[in-house]
C-alpha cells in the first residue's frame, strides 16, 4: 500500500535519511525502529509531506511527490505526529473535530465521535474541557482518536509511548493491537523495542539514516538483543 | 454627572472603533504572525471606493455600505495572495517590514492616483445626528458605532466558536502545522482570517468616513498605529487583548482629552503613547498575554 | 592596537577602510567633475549614511523593527540649534523661550557635545525601557517615542516652532566635515559589530533563549546596543542643522524612517556595507525619480506630475526585498570578505 524507495531527507546541508527503500502492506503493522537521530521521524515527516524529500513515495500506487501536506491527509495518510501536539485551547470535542472536519458524513463522525469518547471514558467526561488540561497519556489517546476520525488508509504514529508511565503504555499498545486487528494500516516508529515488536508483523531497524535489518517479528524474539545492539550502536 | 455620561459614551464609542481595528490585526497576527501595517490603507481602500463608487453609480447608503465592506474584503484577501504569502513562514521582523512597505505602497498609490487633499464622500454622514437623552447628547453615530462593535464581537465569537473553520482558525494560532496535518487548507484559514480582518476594517471605515465625510491617503494611519498601540497592550494576537486594549486606548484617550488642560490638547496623542509605555514596562508582552502558547508550541 | 581589538575587529577596519575609500571616491568624483548643487544632495545623503549604519546598531544587529531614530535626530538638531544661535538671533525667532534658552550661546564644539549628551541620556533613559521589551513591543514603543518627540516639537512652538522653519543657525558644517563623521561612524559601526557586544546582540538574534543559556545578559546587550546607536542618530541630526541652517519638524518623522528603513532592508540589515551600499543606492534612485516627479520633458515628451512616486518606489523596494532576498544586497557580507577568500567561521553557521 505505502511504498517508499530511495528516500532522502534533507535539513538544510544536514541529510537525516541517506536513501532508504520500506513498504507497508494493505492491513500491516509495520514498526521502524532504531536511537535517537536515525532518520525515523524524518521518514514518518517526508511521508506525511512536512518534510523536503527526495527519492519516491507511493500511496497505493500513486506518487505523492506533488502533493502538499493537506493533500496527503485527505488521500489517507494520517500523522499522530511526537509530543502529542494537541490543540491546548480546545476542548476535547473541538480536537476530535478537527480531525474530522474534511469529512462530509456528520452522521458517521458523530457516532466515531461518540465511541472514542466512551472507548476512553475520562475523554468523555471532559468533552467539554480545554485539552490542554489533560494528562500526557490522556493527550497521546486524544491525539490518536483525532488522527483516526479523517478515516485514513494508513496511520502513521511517530513515539506514541515517549514519556509515558508504564500502564499508560500498555494502553496505547492495546489500542495498536486492536487497530491492527480491525484492519488498519499503521507505520509505527517508535523506541519501546520490546513492545513494538510484539504488535508489529514487519520490522525495520533505522540506524544513522540507513536500514541496517529488516524481518518479521519472530526474526527478532522478545527484542532484548536488539535492545542491547541499538543502545551499544546509541552509546 | 452629565459630563461624565457625555464622556463615558464618548470613550466608549472611541473604544469601540480601536477594538474594531485591533481584533482585525490580532485576528491575522494570531494565524500567521504578521504585524499588518497595512491595515490602514484597507480602510482607507474603502473610503476610496465610496468616493468613487457613490458618484458614478449610487447614492443608496444600504447599497454603498455594503460595497464598502466587500471592497475592504476583496483588497485585504488581495494584499495576502499578492504580498504576503511569500513572506508567511518568515520571521516576525520579515513580515513586519514587508507590510511595512506594502502600507507606503498603496499610501502613495492613492496619492498618485488621488489627490494628496481631502476627496469628499459624505454618503454616511447622515448616520451622524445628535439628539438629547434627558440632559445628555448623545450622537447617534456613537450609539451605531458601539453597537455595531459589540455586534461584530459576538458575530465573530460565534463563528470561532460553532463554525468548523473557526474552530480551525483557534487551532491554528497555536499549532498551524498540526491544522495543516488535519487536511484543512493552509491558504483557506489565512484567506478567511483576512477577509474577517478587512470585514473588520470596512466596518471601521463606514463609521470613520461617517464622521470625516472625505477620504486622504493617510486617513488609516492614525487610527491603525492606535490599535496596534492596543493590541500591543492587551496581548499581541490574543483576540479578548485586542477587545479590553482598544477599549482601554479609548477611555484613555478620552481621559487624556479631559484631564489635561485646553492649552495642552496638542500632547493628547503623546500623553497617550506614554501611558502605554509605561503599562508595557509593567507588563512588557500585554495584559492578557496567552502565555502558556509559548511552551505549547515546542 | 592588536591588544586592544579583537581578530574580527582588526578584520573589521579592512573593511571599513574599503568603506571609506568608496565615499572618498564619490566626494573626490564630486570635487572633480560635481555641480555646485549637487554638494547639498552628496552631504544629505552622508547624513542619512550615519543614520542607517545607527540603525543597523540596533535594528539590524538585533533584528528588530525599531521607528524613533527621526526622534533622536530631531532632539539632537534642536539641542545644537538652539544652543548653537545666537543670543541675537534667538531673541529674534524664539521671543517666548522659557528657562532662558534665548539667551546664551555656545561654541559649535560645545555645541554639539551638548546635543550628544542630552540625546546620549535619553537615548540611555528609553533604552532602560527598550532592553526590556521583546519583538513587536519593540517596534511599537519606538513608535511611540517617535510620535511623543514629535507632538513635543509641534506643540511647544515657543522652545521648536514647530512646523515653522527655526532659522539662523550658523552654517559651521561643509562637505568635509561630514565626510570625516562618515567614516568615523563606518570605523566605529564596524568595531562596534565584530566586538563582543555585537556579537552577543547578533546571537541573540538568533536564538534569545540559547544566548541567555549561554551566559549573555540579553537586557545589557539590548542597552548599550540601543545607546550607541542613538549617538549615531544624534551625530547625523547634529551635522543636519548645521548645515543647513534652518530646521523644523516635518523631517523627524515617519516619511524620513520610511526612508532610511527601506535603505537599510536594500542593503541588507545584517552588514554595515549593507547599510552603506543601501543608502548610496536608494540616495540616487531618488534623485532620478525627483525628477521624475516633477514632471519633466524627455525628448520632447512631456512627462505628467507623478507625486508620490518615489514613496511608491520606496514600498516596492522595500516588498519586493523582502520577499526575494530578505537578507538583502549584502546578506551577511562586509566588504572585506568579498576581496579576502577565508571567511569567517560565524559566516559560515
Amino acid at each position: 500500500m505505502l511504498e517508499i524507495s530511495g528516500l532522502r531527507v534533507n535539513y538544510g546541508p544536514i541529510e537525516a535519511v541517506h536513501g532508504i527503500d520500506l513498504t507497508v502492506g494493505q492491513g500491516g503493522c509495520v514498526a521502524l525502529l532504531g536511537p535517537n537521530g536515525a532518520g525515523k521521524s524524518s521518514t514518518l515527516a517526508a511521508v506525511a509531506g512536512t518534510a523536503q524529500y527526495s527519492g519516491r513515495i507511493t500511496l497505493d500506487g500513486q506518487d505523492l511527490a506533488e502533493m502538499i501536506v493537506e493533500d496527503r491527509f485527505r488521500a489517507g495518510i494520517s500523522l499522530a505526529p511526537e509530543g502529542r501536539r494537541i490543540f491546548s485551547n480546545l476542548s476535547v470535542l473541538e480536537n476530535l473535530s478537527m480531525g474530522a472536519a474534511t469529512r462530509k458524513d456528520r452522521d458517521a463522525v458523530e457516532r466515531e465521535t461518540e465511541e472514542w469518547l466512551s472507548r476512553f471514558p475520562i475523554l468523555g467526561e471532559r468533552r467539554h474541557q480545554s485539552a490542554g488540561t489533560l494528562s500526557g497519556g490522556e493527550q497521546q489517546m486524544l491525539t490518536i482518536a483525532r488522527s483516526l476520525l479523517g478515516n485514513p488508509k494508513i496511520l502513521l504514529l511517530d513515539e506514541p509511548s515517549l514519556g509515558l508511565a508504564p500502564k499508560i503504555i500498555a494502553q496505547i499498545f492495546d489500542l495498536i493491537e486492536d487497530l491492527r486487528r480491525s484492519g488498519m494500516t499503521i507505520l509505527l516508529v517508535e523506541q519501546n523495542v520490546g513492545a513494538a515488536i510484539k504488535v508489529s508483523d514487519h520490522i525495520y531497524v533505522l540506524a544513522n539514516g540507513v536500514i541496517t535489518r529488516e524481518g518479521d517479528g519472530a526474526d527478532f524474539g522478545d527484542g532484548s538483543d536488539l535492545m542491547n545492539e541499538l543502545t551499544g550502536v546509541h552509546g | 454627572m452629565d459630563y461624565a455620561a457625555q464622556q463615558l459614551l464618548n470613550a466608549l464609542s472611541f473604544g469601540a472603533e480601536y477594538a474594531l481595528i485591533a481584533l482585525g490585526l490580532a485576528i491575522v497576527f494570531s494565524i500567521m504572525g504578521l504585524v499588518n501595517f497595512a491595515h490602514g490603507e484597507v480602510i482607507a481602500f474603502g473610503g476610496y471606493s465610496l468616493a468613487v463608487i457613490g458618484t458614478v453609480m449610487t447614492a443608496s447608503p444600504i447599497f454603498l455600505m455594503a460595497f464598502v465592506l466587500i471592497a475592504c474584503v476583496a483588497i485585504s484577501v488581495a494584499l495576502e495572495r499578492v504580498a504576503f504569502r511569500t513572506v508567511r513562514n518568515a520571521n516576525i521582523t520579515t513580515g513586519l517590514l514587508t507590510a511595512f512597505g506594502v502600507s507606503i505602497i498603496l499610501q502613495n498609490l492613492y496619492l498618485l492616483l488621488g489627490s494628496p487633499r481631502p476627496i469628499p464622500a459624505q454618503q454616511f454622514i447622515f448616520l451622524a445626528k445628535t439628539f438629547n437623552v434627558g440632559p445628555i447628547q448623545v450622537s447617534s453615530l456613537q450609539v451605531y458605532e458601539t453597537l455595531a462593535t459589540v455586534l461584530a464581537i459576538i458575530g465573530l465569537g460565534l463563528f470561532l466558536k460553532r463554525s468548523n473553520l473557526g474552530i480551525a482558525m483557534r487551532a491554528a494560532s497555536r499549532d498551524f502545522l498540526m491544522v495543516r496535518l488535519c487536511g484543512i487548507r493552509a491558504n483557506r484559514v489565512v484567506a478567511t482570517a483576512f477577509a474577517i480582518s478587512g470585514l473588520l476594517a470596512g466596518l471601521a471605515c463606514i463609521f470613520i468616513m461617517a464622521r470625516r465625510g472625505s477620504v486622504t491617503p493617510h486617513m488609516g494611519f492614525d487610527p491603525v498605529l492606535t490599535a496596534f498601540i492596543a493590541c500591543v497592550l492587551g496581548g499581541f494576537g490574543s483576540l479578548p487583548g485586542a477587545v479590553l486594549g482598544g477599549f482601554i486606548l479609548g477611555f484613555l484617550e478620552v481621559g487624556v482629552l479631559v484631564l489635561l488642560p485646553q492649552s495642552a490638547g496638542g500632547l493628547a496623542q503623546a500623553a497617550v503613547f506614554l501611558v502605554v509605555a509605561l503599562l508595557l514596562f509593567w507588563r512588557p508582552d500585554g495584559i492578557l498575554t496567552p502565555t502558556t502558547e509559548k511552551g505549547d508550541k515546542v | 592596537m592588536g591588544g586592544i581589538l579583537n581578530r574580527s575587529q582588526r578584520r573589521g577596519l579592512i573593511g571599513a577602510a574599503l568603506l571609506s575609500l568608496l565615499i572618498l571616491m564619490i566626494v573626490g568624483s564630486y570635487a572633480l567633475w560635481g555641480e555646485s548643487y549637487q554638494a547639498r544632495i552628496l552631504y544629505a545623503a552622508f547624513v542619512n549614511v550615519i543614520v542607517v549604519i545607527g540603525l543597523q546598531i540596533f535594528m539590524g544587529n538585533g533584528n528588530y523593527a525599531t521607528f524613533s531614530h527621526a526622534a533622536f535626530m530631531g532632539i539632537a538638531a534642536y539641542v545644537a540649534a538652539i544652543c548653537v544661535t545666537p543670543a541675537a538671533m534667538k531673541a529674534i525667532s524664539l521671543p517666548d523661550a522659557p528657562w532662558g534658552i534665548n539667551a546664551f550661546e555656545l561654541h559649535p564644539i560645545s555645541a554639539a557635545l551638548t546635543a550628544l549628551a542630552i540625546t546620549g541620556v535619553i537615548g540611555w533613559l528609553t533604552g532602560l525601557f527598550m532592553s526590556r521589551l521583546t519583538g513587536v513591543s519593540i517596534t511599537i514603543v519606538s513608535i511611540a517615542i517617535l510620535v511623543i518627540v514629535h507632538s513635543i516639537f509641534l506643540h511647544r512652538t515657543d522652545i521648536f516652532k514647530g512646523n515653522q522653519a527655526f532659522f539662523g543657525i550658523p552654517r559651521v558644517f561643509g562637505l568635509g566635515h561630514i565626510t570625516f563623521l562618515v567614516i568615523l561612524a563606518i570605523i566605529a559601526a564596524r568595531l562596534f559589530r565584530e566586538s563582543r557586544f555585537g556579537l552577543n546582540l547578533r546571537a541573540v538574534a538568533d536564538d534569545e533563549i540559547g544566548a541567555m543559556a549561554m551566559g549573555v545578559d540579553v537586557r545589557r546587550t539590548r542597552l548599550i546596543a540601543w545607546v550607541v546607536s542613538t549617538f549615531f542618530f544624534a551625530a547625523a541630526g547634529i551635522a543636519y542643522a548645521f548645515y543647513l541652517g534652518t530646521i523644523s519638524a516635518r523631517p523627524f518623522y515617519f516619511n524620513y524612517v520610511f526612508l532610511t528603513v527601506a535603505m537599510l532592508i536594500l542593503g541588507g540589515l545584517r552588514s554595515v556595507t549593507g547599510a552603506v551600499i543601501g543608502t548610496l543606492m536608494i540616495s540616487l534612485g531618488l534623485e532620478i525619480v525627483r525628477v521624475m516627479e516633477t514632471g519633466p520633458t524627455v525628448l520632447g515628451v512631456k512627462f505628467p506630475q507623478m507625486l508620490g512616486l518615489s514613496g511608491l518606489l520606496l514600498g516596492v523596494v522595500i516588498v519586493v526585498v523582502m520577499a526575494f532576498k530578505p537578507d538583502g544586497f549584502m546578506g551577511n557580507r562586509e566588504a572585506e570578505d568579498i576581496l579576502l577568500r577565508n571567511r569567517r567561521k560565524e559566516d559560515m553557521t
